[in-house]
């Protein structure tokens, strides 16, 4: 069944460019997708119109087989939870429980399972020190874990996280990461844009976007395989794989493969 | 002349009435010349509160910085125009775009130089230099900042900063959001500006593949304390690493696999893929 059924949207925020050119796509439920561009490819765009921030002036998005229009937004926002680039772009709580409870509140969670649900998703990005504390006093890493966390605990169907992650040190981002990756497999749809090579291959599929359009989007291992479409898109490979492509030893070639599609 | 900590802590408080210090009897030298710095650490282990009292946007809570010869303690100095500091050593933050809000370009990197009582003509010739400087041509000047991208929304503020000509340059992060190239067109760009200028630069970063490319100097930070000060080379070859939770860079990591696996004997200390990848056909060729 498809989670998401993108059909034919542009978007534009000027007449003079396209933001988004006619794309199309469909991802499924349970599916984890990595979007991968230039910077102003699209990719934030696209994530924007999927919430319905952004409403696109030609094409269909829909949702769980709902079409998002103006009047469903509202419901379907319930099935889709997103963490911008930028923690401080959605910080509205005095301390950093009440922010991770705004989203619950919103959803009508009960009391009882929303503070228990702030103490378990506080523990699992590892904010649980700062829960009294003001979001404004935290590190840039810290609050987008505390974003992060607010989003996790509304357990929406369908989590979007546009470059979330640009903050964390490597290994605040790996546990997050790791995470994230349980609940994809427990059945929770993820989209992540993101720089990150190595973050990207985790994902089954990877979208490349150029120019507001998608110029590649299929299985993670054969996005991979076709070394010129990161070259075209000035997007980098994995270290470990440009290293295998500079040496002729099959075994060190395998090895350094094998050792990407683990990490 | 430069920056220098001498026994700097900071230490936050909320309302929350809790305080903790977010900086802990830092000791640091910093030259006003000729320095390229990387600041690493986990997050929250204070690297952004250490760079704030680079320029005295914060105060040390004990402790003194002295900056360019003058010593900014946690007691206001009637003598010491701060502001004047603020000129000398010039801070970009995360996010710098989210400061854009003129409707040029141009206006807004003359924003700077305005500020500090330069003319305006002048100030036009310095925004033009430092938007090239940053990689981008004069048709930027008319745009509406609002309507770039997040990477040109960067590079204008970058610019911006660039344009009041700092001795000494501090960048919190400043490649986080940008694609591969653009952080490579960037950091090569710091490196020119580095090396043209010989202007300090330090930069907060988590890419270790960066850190141990580029840099000459690394500090590194752990819940407040300053556990490392020295090269990027001695960093990476020490337990420092594993200790503060760091990241090796991922050539030293492919190497290290390729060492276990196959039980070979490369040098793992390689700084790019193509150093890398000469290293193990220096080996294979001998096994």
């Amino acid at each position: 069944m498809n989670m998401i059924d993108v059909q034919n949207v542009s978007f534009a925020y000027s007449e003079e460019k396209l933001t988004l050119n006619d794309v199309s796509f469909s991802i499924k439920k349970g599916e984890w997708i990595a979007i991968l561009g230039h910077n102003g490819s699209g990719k934030s765009t696209l994530a924007k119109t999927l919430v319905g921030l952004l409403e696109p002036q030609s094409g269909e998005i829909h949702i769980n087989s709902t079409r998002l229009t103006e009047e469903t937004a509202f419901d379907l926002r319930k099935k889709v939870g997103i963490v911008f680039q930028n923690p401080d772009n959605q910080f509205v709580g005095v301390t950093v429980r009440d922010d991770i409870a705004f989203g619950m509140e919103n959803l009508c969670v009960p009391r009882e399972e929303m503070l228990s649900r702030i103490d378990f998703y506080a523990k699992k990005v590892g904010v649980e020190e700062y829960l009294d504390k003001q979001p404004s006093n935290l590190s840039g890493g810290q609050k987008q874990r505390v974003a992060i966390a607010g989003i996790l605990a509304m357990r929406s169907d369908i989590l979007i996280f546009d470059e979330a992650t640009s903050m964390l040190d490597p290994y605040t981002r790996n546990d997050l990461i790791h995470y994230i990756k349980t609940l994809n497999k427990e059945g929770f749809t993820v989209i992540m844009i993101t720089h990150d090579v190595n973050e990207a291959i985790l994902a089954d599929k990877i979208m490349i976007m150029k120019h507001g359009e998608i110029v590649a989007f299929d299985q993670t291992e054969t996005i991979l395989k076709d070394k010129s479409v990161f070259l075209e898109n000035h997007l980098e490979l994995p270290v470990a794989l440009e290293i295998a492509n500079l040496v002729e030893d099959e075994e060190i070639r395998r090895i350094l493969w094998e050792y990407v599609s683990e990490t | 002349m430069g920056i220098r900590f001498r026994n700097v802590s900071h230490e936050y408080s909320s309302y929350t009435k809790k305080t903790y210090k977010a900086i802990q009897d830092i000791n640091l030298s910093i030259e006003g010349t000729n320095e390229f710095i990387a600041l690493v650490g986990h997050t929250g282990s204070g690297k952004s509160t250490l760079a704030k009292h680079m320029n005295a946007l914060m105060f040390p809570t004990d402790g003194s910085v002295e900056i360019f010869g003058s010593e900014v303690t946690k007691k206001r100095n009637k003598k010491i125009k701060y502001n004047d500091l603020r000129r000398q050593v010039g801070l970009v933050f995360q996010f710098p775009e989210y400061q854009l809000f003129e409707e040029t370009v141009e206006k807004d990197i003359m924003f700077g130089p305005l500020n500090f009582k330069v003319d305006s003509e002048k100030a036009k010739t310095l925004a033009r230099e430092a938007l090239s400087l940053v990689g981008l041509d004069d048709s930027y000047l008319n745009r509406n900042p609002f309507n770039l991208s997040g990477g040109e929304k960067k590079r204008v503020s970058i610019a911006g900063i660039l344009a009041i000509d700092p001795k000494v340059l501090v960048l919190d992060e400043p490649t986080s959001g940008l694609d591969p190239y653009g952080r490579q067109v960037l950091m090569n760009l710091f490196s020119d500006i580095h090396k043209k200028t010989n202007k300090s630069i330090i930069i907060i970063t988590h890419d270790m593949d960066l850190v141990y490319r580029y840099f000459k100097r690394v500090i590194v930070l752990k819940d407040g304390e300053l556990t490392f000060d020295g090269t990027p080379d001695k960093l990476f070859q020490s337990d420092i690493i594993e200790q503060n939770h760091l990241d090796l860079p991922n050539t030293v990591k492919a190497l290290k696999q390729l060492n276990e696996k196959l039980n070979l004997n490369l040098d793992v200390y390689q700084k790019t893929p193509e150093a890398a990848a000469k290293e193990v056909r220096r080996v294979m060729k001998h096994e």
